[in-house]
């Protein structure tokens, strides 16, 4: 794992990778997150796009605030190219967020393969999972008791997310961001 | 009834019809030559998107995978410490 560039103190620089199959909303959410703003239209990213945001976090070794600088690096979801770019991709990543859809459960088990290809590139890093478009609940493909069984087998922190609501979008990088910290205190397994 | 993703051969297509130095399309070409196996259309292509965006993200480490594949160690190389100068 790429040790965190501490640069001056209290300031954390972190580079964050989405994962996910196509069409889960890798995109939109990054666009909610930095803009708040979201796009009923599906445009498929082609290489790489990479935006930044600046947070503050409280750190979890003592009561100061954190300044966390991240570059969140979206990229496509298609799986056929994906081993052979992963080392432009996710070369010096600190920590993975993985994207699925509510309303296609295979997206949920297609994130073992997304974070096997990162992890084999930017080793034992950080994980957090999002079950995205939680506002077609009409359309859920799996129970929540699924997912979280899923999920927690293999030791993957999660919550839901629309992109296009904005609901959950802020915490899971928050909470993304705060597992990152406290696994600077321990080994991640 | 699933969502499909529109084919990534013709999406590059269709960029590069609408804008020749699109280079998000053209570090996608790259990766289809390689992934076909034509290594020296692919490090073709992504020499002429680092040439239009030396910054583009992940460009030199995708251009020192591919001269490795190529068995070209020390382009590699070269192309591994032009990766570490970006990212500085």
């Amino acid at each position: 794992m790429i040790p965190l560039d501490p640069a001056p103190a209290d300031v954390v620089k972190l580079k964050v990778c989405m994962a996910g199959e196509a069409m889960v909303g890798k995109t939109s959410l990054i666009r909610r997150y930095v803009l708040d703003e979201y796009d009923d239209r599906y445009i498929a990213t082609l290489g790489t796009k990479v935006s930044k945001m600046v947070l503050n976090v409280p750190d979890p070794t003592d009561a100061r605030s954190v300044e966390v600088r991240m570059i969140l690096w979206d990229v496509m979801g298609t799986r056929t190219l994906r081993d052979l770019l992963r080392d432009a991709y996710y070369h010096g990543a600190h920590a993975i967020l993985g994207v699925a859809d509510l309303t296609r459960g295979e997206t949920l088990a297609e994130l073992s393969g997304w974070f096997e290809s990162i992890r084999a590139v930017a080793g034992p890093i950080p994980s957090y999972v999002v079950v995205n478009k939680a506002d077609l609940e009409s359309e859920r493909a799996k129970t929540h008791e699924s997912i979280d069984g899923h999920c927690g087998s293999r030791g993957w922190p999660w919550s839901y997310t629309s992109a296009k609501t904005g609901e959950g979008v802020e915490d899971a990088f928050r909470n993304l961001v705060s597992s990152v910290l406290r696994a600077r205190m321990r080994p991640v397994t | 009834m699933t969502p499909r993703r529109p084919d990534t051969d013709t999406l590059v297509r269709e960029r590069l019809r609408a804008n020749a130095n699109d280079v998000d399309a053209l570090f996608v070409l790259a990766a289809i030559h390689a992934n076909r196996g034509q290594l020296i259309e692919g490090v073709s292509v992504l020499d002429r998107v680092l040439r239009i965006d030396p910054a583009y993200p992940g460009g030199w480490i995708f251009k020192a995978k591919l001269h490795r594949m190529q068995g070209d160690d020390r382009a590699a190389s070269r192309a591994e410490r032009r990766a570490s100068e970006e990212s500085l």
